[in-house]
């Protein structure tokens, strides 16, 4: 509590010093930092420089009065408090203060226990007052969230369906150059002089016909993947087996991948294909941002009650505006044909049916850094997880059959 | 190389793919007939003995899976590959539990699907073999016993 006391901030503002003085050093006895202004303009110079929590306000005073040094601290400083001083029999000055945003006023001679009192309750106020506000920011913060994650299913269902409708035209499309390409092979170029011409367009559009099939393919093996299957899962060989997998394209671009996952524990009930799909994307990714010369530093850490899995690369950075929609299907900033706009969405997704969170940050022209968080325990698990039921299924069993517990 | 021509059912509601699909498996060499739905694929089955019959899941009325349950009570032998889209993989699993020979994803490319026929194909001709040997062997004991 006394703690808590110090790190008050008092501005006493009067124009009287005998009155300042001896208040200034009780005040100080019982721990509060006190500061003095003889006057309205010497208090704003102190809170020009130094914010404070509570200013105890003489409303009589020559130059600028009370009301007035009121009235600016209303305007400059919203976090302060005020209690005022009036002249003894003059509370009308005290109640127009209340009125303009004083926290309350006391007569003089001020009684010193009763001001000390009043500034614990305005300190109090300022505190519950901090707290709405964060509880506030919380709030809209997680409306916000909540906003973008209905928008993300909403735009899965669709592109889910509309992928469904398109493998059939599809089909009909690559039946029908594969009846072309078949009639041409049995004609002779004597007959037909232009027949590289014809080879070459049914070429492109059976190209076109899997690259869109890759499209519908990925978004909805994504919506309905086999179950995932819980075992022991030790995160450190997995990133170990990703890696050996990602090195050699790794060195012939000059790419370094550094593990750091020695002294974390990385064994926890998982799905191992699940994770190693999402290694992989995220090392993809990785490489794919450096493109050459570069290092992917994978590391692992824990808690008690989660793993986190962190992968990091020094390619060139995602802009701020993007962060925020690279986890929406279809967002990608790959040239045509190159990126599906999927993969971050579907290893997004395959986190979530883990019950693990993925987050990322990222500075522009150094690096971005993906964190895979997963659950160690049922509890983590619950307070994570979007989707209760991942934990009461499968979480059960991490209880007795974990080795390490 | 002579290729022994298999008789293809082609089940679809899709007319343009079963259009497609027919010509090009026709002008490879196999017998093909075609159906739109599942009650004309049971009817085309009843009238002509097929090899294999490529059945799409996804129809309306009778769908693939209810088809493939008649095909496999009325005629058993008859191979069927079943075409399915990409998020129902689930469901060509079942059908293969129900005894279709495998499936195909749509949209499905020439060379799988020539792999596959092939595959079908075989398989009824082993099975049809090993009826027919059955078949001798019972009449011979039947023979021995008079």
């Amino acid at each position: 509590m006394t703690e808590y006391v110090e790190k008050i901030r008092l501005l006493l503002v009067d124009d009287e010093a005998d009155f300042r003085a001896p208040l200034k050093k009780r005040l100080m006895k019982r721990g509060f930092s006190v500061l003095e202004a003889e006057n309205g303009e010497e208090c704003r110079a102190q809170m020009a420089t130094e914010p404070m929590d509570v200013v105890i306000l003489d409303v009589k005073m020559p130059g600028m009065s009370g009301h007035e040094v009121l009235e600016w601290i209303r305007q400059n400083h919203a976090d302060t408090e005020v209690i005022l001083l009036t002249g003894h029999a003059c509370t009308a000055d005290g109640v127009d203060g209340i009125k303009n945003g004083a926290f309350d006023y006391l007569s003089k001679p001020v009684e010193f226990e009763h001001l000390v009192k009043k500034i614990g309750q305005a300190v109090e106020k300022r505190r519950r007052e901090e707290e709405k506000k964060q509880e506030a920011e919380f709030k809209a913060r997680m409306e916000q969230q909540m906003v973008a994650t209905e928008r993300l299913v909403s735009l899965g269902t669709l592109s889910t369906g509309i992928a469904h409708e398109i493998d059939n035209p599809l089909a009909i499309i690559r039946e029908s150059a594969e009846y072309v390409r078949l009639l041409l092979s049995k004609m002779e170029e004597t007959t037909l002089p232009r027949k590289a011409d014809l080879e070459n367009a049914i070429g492109k559009i059976e190209s076109a016909i899997d690259r869109a099939s890759r499209i519908t393919h990925q978004l909805l093996s994504f919506v309905r993947q086999p179950e995932t299957m819980f075992t022991q899962t030790d995160l450190k060989a997995l990133v170990s087996d990703t890696v050996n997998f990602a090195r050699k394209e790794a060195a012939n671009r000059k790419i370094e991948i550094v593990q750091e996952t020695d002294w974390a524990d990385g064994i926890i009930w998982s799905d191992p294909y699940a994770i190693r799909q999402v290694l992989i994307n995220l090392i993809t990714n990785a490489m794919a941002a450096i493109e050459t010369e570069g290092t992917i530093t994978i590391s692992l850490s824990h808690t008690d009650a989660t793993v986190t899995l962190s992968i990091k690369d020094t390619g060139p950075g995602i802009p701020r505006e993007n962060l925020e929609k690279i986890f929406e299907p279809f967002f990608t900033t790959k040239p045509p044909g190159k990126g599906t706009g999927l993969g971050l969405y579907v290893t997004s997704g395959i986190i979530g049916r883990l019950g693990g969170k993925i987050e990322v940050s990222s500075q522009i022209g150094r690096e971005t850094d993906f964190r895979v968080t997963l659950p160690r325990t049922r509890e983590a698990c619950e307070s994570m997880a979007d989707n209760k039921d991942i934990c009461s299924d499968i979480l059960n069993r991490i209880k007795g059959d974990r080795p390490n517990d | 190389m002579i290729k022994i021509p298999t008789k293809v059912l082609i089940v679809d509601d899709e007319k343009d793919f079963v259009e497609m699909f027919s010509l090009r498996l026709k002008e490879s060499g196999d017998n093909v007939l075609t159906a739109h739905s599942g009650q004309e694929c049971l009817q085309a089955l009843e009238k002509e003995s097929v090899d294999v019959v490529v059945l799409d899941i996804k129809m309306p009325g009778m769908d693939g899976i209810e088809t493939l349950k008649e095909i496999k009570k009325r005629c058993p032998i008859v191979e069927v590959i079943l075409l399915t889209g990409h998020g129902a993989i689930e469901t060509a699993v079942e059908g293969m539990k129900l005894g279709a020979y495998d499936y195909l994803l749509k949209p499905a490319d020439a060379k799988e699907m020539t792999e596959k026929l092939e595959g079908a194909r075989k398989r009824k001709d082993e099975q049809d073999e090993r009826i027919r040997k059955a078949e001798q062997r019972s009449l011979l004991r039947r023979g021995g016993n008079i």
